[in-house]
Order: C-alpha cells, then sequence, then structure tokens
C-alpha cells in the first residue's frame, strides 16, 4: 500500500507579504530605523529555525540570531532587492552559523549513545504509529534522541534533514539559502532519509537486543 | 531500477525526486497517479516510499526549535544601536587627527595671507602718492615752502642729518 503524502501548505499572503518586505527594505536603506524593526520582527521566528537547525544548541541560538540581524542592518543599504529580502537574510544566518561553528572549532553535534528501552519503545510508537510526543518534556526528550540519531549522518543530511523535517523549510526555500539546485536538494533529501532510517534501525535493533539481553527482575 | 547506495531502502534514480515531491504534495494528480502506478510495480521504490514517510514522522515528532522571546526584535534594535555608536565613534577617531591637522593649516594659512595683506597694503601705500596732498602740495607749492617729506634714498637720509646738525 502506498503511504499517503501530507498536504503542502503554503501561506496566502505570501506574495502580499513579500511586497511588504520590499517596501520595508526600501525604508530601512533610507533609514527608518523602526521599518527593520517590523522586519526583525516578522523573521525572527524564522531565523531562530534555521540558526537552531544548523546548530542545534539553544544556547547559542539567540546570540547567532542577533548577530545575523545586525549584519543584515549594516548591509542593507547594499541589497539590491533582485532576491527576496528572506533569502538574503537566511543566506546571512547560515554563513553566520558557519562562520560561529568555525570559530569554536565544534561540530553542531558531537555525542552519541546508546537509547534506553524506554526510549527505544517510544520512539517505535511515533514511527509505526504516527504518535507524536505529548508535552515539552516528551518533546525535549524525542528531541534529544533525534539528535543522537542525526549525529552520526554527514553534516550536510544532517542539515537538511532538519531544515525540511523539523524546522519547516519548503524544498524551494532551502535551495535558495544552500545554493542547490532544487532537484538536487530533493535527491540529497531522499537519500539522506535512508541514511536516517538505517541509523534508526540499528539503534531501534540494539536497544531491543540490550533489552532482551538484560536478566529479569526478581520480586522479594 | 533502484540505485547502489550504501543504505538499505534504495528507489529507482528516476524516483527519487519525484518521491520528495509527493510527499511534499507538490506533484500534480496526473504525476501522482503515474508514481502511485510505478510504485505499485516496484518494491524496491515501495520500501523507499514507505520508509521516506517514516522518516517524516520520526523526525517531525521532536517539533521546530524554540522561538525567540517577547523582548527579541528590541534586544536586536539596542544592539544595533551600540554598534552605530560605536561605529561613528571609531570614524570620528579615524578622522581626528586629519581634522585637527586641516584646522592648523588654515589657521597657519590665515595668519599668512592676514601678513600678506597687511604687507601689501603698506607698500601700496608708501608707492602711490596721496591724490589728495598732492593737489594741496600743487596749490600751495608757490605760497608756502617745500613741506617735509620723507628722505628717499641714503644720500637724502645723510643730508637731512647734516641740515638738522647744521641748523643745532
Amino acid at each position: 500500500m502506498v503511504a499517503s503524502a501530507p498536504a503542502l501548505t503554503l501561506p496566502l499572503d505570501r506574495k502580499v507579504k513579500k511586497e511588504e518586505d520590499r517596501e520595508l527594505v526600501r525604508l530601512s536603506q533610507g533609514g527608518t530605523e523602526t521599518a527593520f524593526e517590523e522586519l526583525v520582527r516578522r523573521h525572527q521566528q524564522r531565523v531562530f529555525a534555521l540558526v537552531g537547525g544548523i546548530l542545534r544548541r539553544p544556547e547559542d541560538v539567540e546570540d547567532v540570531a542577533q548577530q545575523v540581524f545586525l549584519k543584515a542592518y549594516l548591509g542593507i543599504k547594499r541589497f539590491d532587492q533582485r532576491a527576496a529580502f528572506s533569502t538574503w537574510l537566511y543566506k546571512i544566518a547560515v554563513n553566520e552559523c558557519w562562520d560561529y561553528l568555525r570559530k569554536k572549532k565544534v561540530r553542531p553535534l558531537v555525542y552519541e549513545a546508546d537509547l534506553s528501552e524506554e526510549q527505544v519503545s517510544r520512539l517505535d510508537g511515533i514511527v509505526s504509529a504516527d504518535r507524536p510526543p505529548e508535552g515539552p518534556n516528551a518533546r525535549a526528550e524525542a528531541r534529544e534522541v533525534l539528535d543522537r540519531m542525526l549525529a552520526s549522518l554527514p553534516e550536510q543530511d544532517r542539515q537538511l534533514l532538519v531544515l525540511k523535517e523539523m524546522e519547516g523549510f519548503s524544498v524551494q526555500e532551502l535551495a535558495e539559502i544552500l545554493d542547490l539546485n532544487v532537484n538536487t536538494v530533493k535527491v540529497r533529501l531522499f537519500r539522506a532519509r535512508g541514511r536516517i532510517m538505517d541509523v534508526y534501525r540499528r539503534r531501534m535493533d540494539a536497544g531491543k537486543k540490550s533489552a532482551g539481553s538484560r536478566p529479569a527482575r526478581r520480586n522479594g | 531500477m533502484a540505485t547502489g547506495t550504501e543504505f538499505e531502502y534504495a528507489a529507482c534514480s528516476k524516483y527519487e525526486a519525484v518521491l520528495e515531491d509527493y510527499l511534499e504534495g507538490a506533484l500534480s494528480a496526473a504525476d501522482a497517479r503515474n508514481a502511485e502506478n510505478h510504485w505499485r510495480d516496484c518494491a524496491a521504490c515501495r520500501d523507499a516510499l514507505e520508509q521516506a514517510t517514516a522518516s517524516v514522522r520520526l523526525l517531525r515528532a521532536a517539533g521546530p526549535s524554540d522561538g525567540p522571546g517577547p523582548a527579541f526584535a528590541r534586544v536586536v534594535m539596542a544592539r544595533i544601536r551600540e554598534a552605530e555608536q560605536d561605529r561613528s565613534a571609531e570614524r570620528a577617531g579615524l578622522w581626528q587627527p586629519i581634522v585637527s591637522l586641516a584646522w592648523r593649516f588654515a589657521a597657519t594659512a590665515m595668519l599668512a595671507l592676514g601678513v600678506l595683506i597687511t604687507y601689501d597694503a603698506g607698500w601700496w601705500r608708501h608707492a602711490q602718492p596721496d591724490v589728495t596732498t598732492a593737489r594741496l602740495i600743487g596749490v600751495t607749492d608757490l605760497l608756502s615752502p617745500e613741506p617735509a617729506r620723507p628722505p628717499a634714498d641714503r644720500d637724502e637720509v645723510l643730508m637731512m642729518v647734516a641740515d638738522n646738525n647744521h641748523a643745532k
């Protein structure tokens, strides 16, 4: 049986928002500070998602996101509006993340560990029955487990999967932000999905084996 | 034919990108029907699609990262203002020695100009005979003795000194 695809929902007023962005950019280029503040308000959520998706370190996200907007403000007079403001801003964000990681000389993720029996069973429930974790604690745990699994993927695969599935960027947006052909993004995403599912299956098998080899608890 | 990749679930290379479009719901009805027909006949592609769908469920379980706090935009604007102030101070610091040098140069030039004008005015007054005085001299020339005039050269000075001594 063929699995059903989730429907793509694009905001209806996207075109209007782009036009408004253009006007806000024009005003910002003329020195209107409040116009730039409005641009910050409009794009802060996506910039946070993008930076968070690449760094996966909540403690660093705010600082890097601020730096992204500061760079955008300082460079806005040179922005010719040939691309959408959001694309230009997200490219600044991606570059800023890589600069940050390079300066700190760290990989976005550095740890990897086995899953506990409970984690295995919870993940199994999510994947087989599409039962999303309920409550902030369950989501935080799912995120931690996923981060561990994503750590074993090549950096580009990890980035694509996180930005696409966790942070909600479209294929088109990813192609623009990462300077890739749309088809290349699709193929890479498809292959990255295969890799993460391989990791998932291996972890699940290892978790089940370790649970099975554990001696049964005796009462009394 | 399924592609030979290093992971377990591989689809026909032609359908890799199509599968992503299908997951995103971006295929037209006709294209989606074609793809579904293919997946019905191709076990590798069917497995790949199922795994890809499972990966969506797995990855979306965590949800997006935390968003910014309510004061984020204000904090950004404050940081921008601070950076702007730093930049202006830096710019002023960069031009300060040049501006100071320019003022000194201007002051020196003004002083030199003043001296030149004063000197020039004195020389002009000296070189041009006063017309009014000249006219008066012309009228009274026959009636009064020669008016005193400053000696023109060294000989006249010596003559004046000798005259004075003789008068005494």
